[in-house]
Order: structure tokens, then sequence, then C-alpha cells
């Protein structure tokens, strides 16, 4: 039933005008911001921007608006199922509560691998015109795969709060707007705050999701190549040695917040009438 | 598991739903069997929705319980569910997609193919518009698309909550026959309405909801099988004031050209000679047949409720007179 479930999900995605425009615009901005990229790098030799090299740019700090797209997605499809009241009419239909939670649980991977897997088009296709095929470098390995893999993660992170934010809301706007805040300054007034009251808290707090999350987001973990020209540039320009954090325990950290994330949602959305 | 005649689809056994300071449902007890086409009737805010809430499983319970085809376990409801149609208060549909596509939502949990599709759309008039959105309806093609979705699957228990709202009297004939033919088709129907003559033409059994409680329920030929008497004199007012005042007298109240009333003891000669001795003399006089509407009215002493301008009755109402009451 599940399945039948999360293939209603995808087709209500897929003719659902949001998921488009949220799409359109992410790939707009995406080529942007990457065609500027290769535009630079075309007046600054030190800057390439040609593939593997450019994977460093592509999946690199930019690739949190994939994440904020995806969280903006996430809360108009779960949402708008309060509003519409169809949450409800699918549990009258035949669908337990558990199941409806699951379909929108098994959404999170895959719109965030949409957005992530638009970015590396638009980025690699981009980084391709500038690159030269014929010296037969691997443009595409395990150090990108694990990048994308950690991403994915990162970003499944953010969603699954996305997701939190809509069962606990049941409102589009109002949901968005307490995500964005969480996301842009909550989680730091709040660490930062608790932080100076208690200092021993500090290492704990540390461990605030999106914190947690942001812990896989450096592409330099898993690219030794570019942790190298990181840090050759960083002593070029006498700058900080990149400081690399342990991924075993950011892995761990993210699992546990999704998990939680999801199964509060869970648990709020079970004991709520619809 | 099939069910038999006599077989209770639904039971509820003081079933109650509190929220902080109000009783929406105040322990209320009731029984469907199969085959009947169980008119709920009550008026706005009575508790009808919450109740059918509670049976569909989106509103939690916080006193009593029920069984859904002799079951009540969880896993037991999960599974009865599959075997209902059902619509809660207003079309719930995604407004984007066309009438086809919500029902392909719904086919796809209820494990249906767009055969079945087709022929709902078919059965509610709705084939050549299948392909609009949603958000383009009519508020009668909502409806429709509504009792569409109710009937893929083809359910053994139908609950409709309000299928009638909004509809104009074409439409409200035409949903009181689609309802009408899965009744004859052996669906049990649990219809719930605040209109009192659709209740009436299209339900076997009744039960009156007010304030949360259940205040009668029987079938819609006992509750209605005690006459009412039917009274006429030149001054309609006068006569109605008299009788509202006639001591034996339940309720009494002017309908169109006539007064009715109910009598504890029926004895309508006394009742004559009562008016008589007040200098009202009246020229018609006949036991009449009672209406559910003046059942309702012995079973709440309400205020007259909402009745459709269909020309099933006026929708103004005619004046009333309770016990004890003086217009």
């Amino acid at each position: 039933m599940i399945g039948a479930a999360f293939r209603s999900e995808m087709r209500k995605a897929w003719k659902r005008p949001a998921t488009w425009v949220t799409l359109g615009l992410f790939g707009l901005i995406t080529f942007a911001d990457l065609f500027d990229e290769f535009r630079e790098a075309r007046k600054d030799s030190e800057d390439p921007f040609f593939l593997p090299e450019a994977w460093s740019q592509i999946l690199g700090e930019e690739v949190v608006i994939g994440f904020i797209f995806t969280s903006v997605l996430v809360i108009l499809l779960v949402a708008a199922e309060f509003s519409w009241r169809t949450a409800r009419q699918n549990v009258i239909d035949g669908l337990s509560k558990s199941q409806w939670y699951s379909a929108k649980v098994l959404l999170l991977p895959l719109l965030t691998a949409l957005f992530l897997g638009l970015r590396v088009f638009v980025g690699g296709s981009v980084a391709l015109a500038g690159t030269d095929l014929s010296n037969g470098a691997t443009l595409f390995g395990t150090a990108q795969i694990s990048a994308l893999g950690g991403m994915l993660l990162t970003g499944v992170g953010y969603a699954s709060l996305a997701l939190f934010a809509a069962v606990a809301i049941r409102s589009s706007g109002p949901a968005m707007a307490v995500w964005f805040a969480w996301f842009a300054f909550g989680e730091g007034l709040l660490v930062g705050g608790l932080g100076s009251l208690f200092e021993g808290l500090r290492p704990i707090l540390r461990w605030a999701p999106i914190m947690t999350f942001n812990r896989l987001r450096d592409y330099v973990q898993y690219d030794p190549d570019a942790l190298r020209r990181a840090a050759e540039w960083a002593a070029q320009h006498d700058r900080p040695v990149p400081a690399l954090e342990a991924l075993g325990p950011a892995i761990a950290g993210s699992v546990l917040w999704i998990a939680a994330l999801t199964l509060a949602g869970w648990l709020w959305f079970h004991r709520r009438d619809l | 598991m099939t069910s038999t005649p006599d077989d209770p689809i639904i039971q509820t056994f003081g079933l109650s739903k509190r929220y902080r300071k109000t009783t929406a449902v105040d322990e209320i007890s009731f029984r469907v069997e199969t085959g009947q086409v169980f008119g709920f009737l009550g008026p706005n805010g009575a508790g009808k929705t919450t109740t059918i809430g509670l049976l569909l499983g989106i509103i939690m319970p916080t006193g009593g319980r029920f069984e859904l085809f002799g079951g009540s376990s969880a896993a037991d409801l999960h599974a009865a569910r599959q075997r209902i149609g059902a619509t809660l208060e207003t079309p719930n549909f995604y407004p984007y997609l066309s009438g086809r596509d919500n029902l392909r939502i719904v086919a796809n949990v209820k494990r249906r193919d767009s055969a079945e599709i087709e022929r709902v759309l078919d059965l509610v008039g709705l084939g050549r518009r299948a392909k609009q959105k949603f958000k383009a309806y009519s508020l009668g093609m909502k409806q429709r698309l509504a009792l569409a979705a109710t009937m893929l699957g083809d359910p053994e228990l139908v609950i409709l909550d309000e299928p009638a709202n909004g509809l104009d009297p074409e439409g409200m004939r035409e949903i009181r026959e689609i309802i009408r033919g899965l009744g004859e088709r052996g669906k049990t129907i649990f219809l719930s309405s605040h209109l009192l003559s659709e209740v009436e033409r299209t339900c076997t059994h009744v039960a009156i909801i007010q304030n949360g409680k259940i205040v009668r329920q029987d079938s819609v030929t006992d509750v209605t099988a005690h006459g009412v008497a039917g009274l006429r004199a030149p001054d309609l007012e006068a006569l109605a004031t008299a009788v509202a005042q006639y001591p034996a007298a339940r309720w009494a109240r002017q309908r169109g050209d006539r007064v009715v009333a109910e009598l504890e003891d029926g004895d309508m000669a006394a009742l004559n000679e009562w008016l008589g001795r007040r200098g009202i003399h009246v020229f018609h006089l006949a036991l009449e047949a009672r209406s559910l509407e003046d059942v309702f009215m012995e079973a709440t002493g309400a205020t007259r409720m909402d009745e459709p301008a269909d020309g099933s009755s006026s929708p103004s109402g005619p004046a009333e007179h309770r016990l004890g009451e003086v217009p």
C-alpha cells in the first residue's frame, strides 16, 4: 500500500505547477551562477572551470540553494494537503495515517536528488564546454559520488525539517516562514544565546540540526585533489588551511536528526485530528 | 467477509468526542444494519460530521467505542475502511488536477483500474467534463465528483455527509436518485443531512442528533407512523395561538394554510370542543400523516430547520408555535 501511496505522491508532484516553477527557477539560478563562474574562469586562469576541477564549484557552497528550493517544495506539497483537506480524504479513501506519512517521507530523498541532480546536470554541462576531453582525465569519479552522497544526506536533513514544519503548522506560508527563520537565524540565535548562558552546553549545541547537516556540505572533505588545491591556495593567500570535519560523526548526527525530525513529525501528525 | 441483513455494519457504544470546553459528540449509541439507508439528521453543529469523522478514523474519540463490520481493533477498522466509500463535508480534491486525475489518485489507493473510473464518471454524468480541472468545477460538479469517488471500488457501506449541500433542486433530485439507486443495489448508506425532506424521501431509518446526543432513532416508517391533527379556521393566527395553548398539545405550528398539532391523547373531538368554547370554529379537522419535520420538532423541541427551496416546503417557513409559546 505504501507503494501505491508513493505512486500517488509522484503523480501529484508531477502534475503540480509548483514543482515545475521551483525546478525552473532553481535551474535558471543555477545556470546563471555557474555560467558566471565559467565566464570568470576564462578571464582568470588561476580559477579554472572545467571538469573534474569544476566539481568543487558545482558542488560548493551554493548547493545549499538547491536544499532551500527542495524544502520549499516539500512544504508546498505537504502543507497544501491540509488546507485542501486531501490528507483527510486520502485517509478516508483507505490509506492509514502511517502510509500517508511514509509516502511523504519517501518524497524527501527523491526531491533532494532531483534538485541536486539538476545542479549537477547544469553545472556539468557548463563545465563540459570548457573541458579538454582528449587528455583522458576522469571527469566523474568516486570523490564526486561520495560528495553527492554526503550532500544528499544534507539535503534530506533540510527537507525533513521542512516536512516537520509542514505537518506541524499545516499551512504553506507560515510553515515556510518558520522553516526559513530557523535556517537563516533561529538556530544561530538559539545556539549563540544558550552557548553564552551555559558554556558547558557549547559542545552539544554545535550539533543543532542545521549545523549538523552542514558538516557534510564541504566538498573538499570528499575530494583529496580539491583539498590539496584549497590548501595551496590558502598558503599562497595567507589564509587558514581548511579544517576537515570527521565524516563518521557528521553522518551519524545527520541520520539521527533526520530520524528524530521525521519521527516527531509522525507523532505530531498521528495524534492530531485531520 | 460479507454482511447479511440484520448484521450491524456500524455500531457505536457511548461514543464521545470532547474538545477542551465543548462536547461535540456525547456518548452516542446507534446501530446501522446491512441494506439500510440510514439518515443521520440534525441541525448544523449538532455533531453529525464529528460522528462521521470518528467512524472514518480522522478524529480520535475521547470516550466510548465503535465497531465497523463487527470489528473494533485498529487493524479491523483499517480493513473495514477499505469496504467504505465516504465523503466528509465539502468535496476534498486536488484543485490543480482534473476530475479524472483526482479519481486516479483515489483508484490508486483503492486499487481499482481505469475502466472503473470511467464507469463512475458516467454514472454521475461527469464523463464529458472529466478533463477539466477540479478548481474550475461548479459546486454541483464537485459534489458529483465526490459521489463518483465514493462509489469507486463498489463499497459495501457508503457514508455521505451533506451530499446535497449547495445543489439546485435539479442537482438535489439527481443526487437523490443516485443514492436511491445505491440503496436498491443493496448498499448500506449512512446519509448525514440537515435537510429533513431529503432524508424523509431517501432513507429507511433515521437517527436524530442534537447537541451531540441522539434524541431519537427508528425506521422512518415507525417515526412517522402516528398521525397529527390538521386544522383550518378562518383566522389561522388565532387558531394557531389557541392550539398551542391546548393542554394536550405536545406541539403545534402553522403549516401552509392550516395548523398541525400533535395531541398526547389523540382526541381530536375534545380539541374541537375546547376550541369551540373559545369561540374558534374550525371548518376542517383531520388526521394527517406526520412528516419527519414533525418528528424532529417533537424530539428536539427545536426551531424549524433549513429547508431546500426545491418546492418541497416553503423556505421561509410557516409560523411555529410550541408549547408554552404565544406567537
